[in-house]
């Protein structure tokens, strides 16, 4: 299940009868317009997965944006692989592919972070008063994200994709570049750790 | 993990507490003219990826012959460069193979005596700060033993310029990868730090760059005045026994600081966090273990300085 009040997870959905494939043909002719057709159908998903990943809200739209741009590059070898018409037009899913890419460079921000932080650093205070049910939800939104956060990158990524954007296990396999048996397994792991993680918290499942 | 719930990684059931946890984790919308910056982006990128490949060179056919022919000349060149940068270098000479210079070649055919040869040209000075930099990089010379409190200062200041110097360098190489950073952010069109931000990435690198030279400090001076005082008590001390100590104390340190933590784990989580580290690791910290078992039981005092049942045994 998704977050409430979040779009359904179905608007990832690839295109049919070869849609991304004029999509990427369009791009790889230097259509703007296609450029925001990309970002209005795909942009929001992706964003959510960075977010969720990276939990920064600027990293997030840095992320979608640099993904974004590497489909923009790329679009001419796509569109020359995926000609419109050909029997290979119709496997391409660009949302496939922007989520490995948003997948992979929130993996690689993750590490560079760990790399050059410094885990004494305290957070920025807020010193704005705050009404105290926004204080609660905030708290919530807290102990959600700190579960989340909690995960190895790998995990973490397989949870998002899996429960927060309600992927099927083949999809989010591919968008980390397993193979399904790997990613059923590091599935596994990432549920235990937060159900434990969740018990540590002091609210039973 | 319930008790109607015994697979742990089972999925996530809807409505189920976690599930209700992990809802409250909301994503937010990206924020208004996303698209049009993602635009604005790709159009400054556009022209040179819309740039025609130059036609590909490709050498016209040859005959066998002369591609053999072209290895052969193209080979003896490079001997010949070779033999050549030899000898100018003196290298010849150093395998005892007499080589003439030219001045003697010259007056062995006029007949005329051969000129002294120039003195050699010496190489430009170094700049003063660019010599200072590289010295302070170079390893801490010291020689023969240190038995005085003045040597041992010496050597003192000697490590203090090294390791001066080593800071800087990392200084430096941090202010080169945030700049490099930067740029690369501005020549992909993403958006770059503001003066503030940046200013404030910096000086949190250089308050947790402080504190981790600080620790280093305190480590470091009561390493120096165990070492004074060894000198003042008519002690030679060695390149090693200055040098050396230092990291196996700092290491020593760090297993101290891994047995505490993982005395404070229960019994499954330390076997399970022993199993983890590294089998160095592992040995080194069960090694500690078991001098620091021997000094407890040696010790006249009753009372336990280790709780036997929450240190690591050689088994685990």
């Amino acid at each position: 299940m998704t977050a409430s009040g979040e779009p359904s997870p179905t608007a990832h959905r690839p295109a049919e009868g070869g849609g991304d494939a004029v999509l990427a043909a369009r791009l790889a002719a230097r259509e703007a317009e296609a450029l925001r057709a990309v970002i209005a159908q795909h942009g929001p998903v992706l964003h959510r997965i960075a977010f969720r990943m990276t939990g920064d809200d600027h990293e997030a739209e840095d992320i979608v944006q640099e993904a974004v741009l590497r489909l923009w590059d790329q679009a001419p070898t796509i569109a020359a692989r995926h000609s419109v018409g050909s029997p290979a037009a119709g496997t391409l899913r660009l949302g496939g592919w922007l989520t490995r890419v948003v997948s992979n460079l929130a993996i690689d921000r993750l590490r560079r972070t760990r790399r050059l932080s410094d885990a004494e650093v305290p957070d920025s205070a807020d010193g704005a008063p705050l009404a105290d049910a926004l204080i609660a939800a905030e708290q919530r939104d807290g102990q959600a994200r700190a579960l989340i956060a909690a995960l190895p990158d790998r995990q973490r990524a397989a949870i998002v994709l899996t429960y927060y954007e309600e992927m099927p296990n083949v999809e989010a396999a591919a968008a980390l570049d397993m193979n399904i048996k790997a990613f059923e397994s590091l599935l596994h792991r990432a549920r235990a750790a937060l159900r434990q993680a969740f018990a540590a918290q002091g609210d039973a499942p | 993990m319930s008790a109607t719930d015994p697979d742990p990684g089972a999925p996530i059931a809807p409505g189920s507490p976690l599930a209700r946890k992990l809802d409250d984790f909301a994503a937010p919308s990206l924020s208004v003219g996303f698209a049009d910056r993602v635009l604005a982006a790709a159009e400054a990128r556009a022209a040179p990826d819309l740039a025609p490949l130059p036609p590909l060179r490709r050498a016209p056919a040859r005959r066998r012959g002369w591609r053999v022919g072209q290895r052969v000349v193209i080979g003896l060149a490079s001997f010949t460069a070779l033999a050549s940068a030899a000898a100018a270098t003196g290298l010849l000479e150093r395998f005892d193979i007499p080589v003439p210079s030219a001045e003697k070649v010259w007056a062995s055919l006029t007949g005329k005596p051969a000129k002294v040869a120039a003195a050699p040209v010496a190489p430009p000075p170094v700049p003063a700060a660019q010599a200072s930099a590289a010295a302070a990089l170079a390893p801490v010379e010291i020689v023969g033993p240190i038995d005085t409190p003045e040597e041992l200062s010496e050597a003192f200041r000697r490590i203090d310029a090294v390791r001066d110097g080593r800071f800087a360098a990392r200084q430096s190489r941090i202010d080169q990868r945030i700049d490099a950073e930067i740029e690369r952010r501005r020549a992909a069109g993403l958006r770059v730090p503001t003066s503030e931000e940046e200013a404030q990435l910096r000086e949190r690198i250089d308050n947790a760059q402080a504190r981790r030279k600080q620790r280093v400090d305190d480590v470091v001076a009561a390493r120096r005045e165990e070492l004074a005082r060894k000198v003042e008590s008519g002690e030679a001390l060695t390149r090693q026994d200055v040098l050396q100590p230092l990291r196996e104390d700092a290491q020593a340190l760090q297993r101290q600081q891994r047995l505490r933590e993982l005395r404070r784990l229960s019994p499954e989580e330390r076997r399970e966090a022993l199993r983890r580290l590294p089998p160095a690791e592992r040995r080194a910290l069960i090694e500690e273990f078991r001098a620091r078992r021997a000094e407890a039981a040696a010790a006249p005092s009753p009372a336990p300085s280790v709780e036997p049942s929450a240190a690591p045994t050689p088994s685990e």
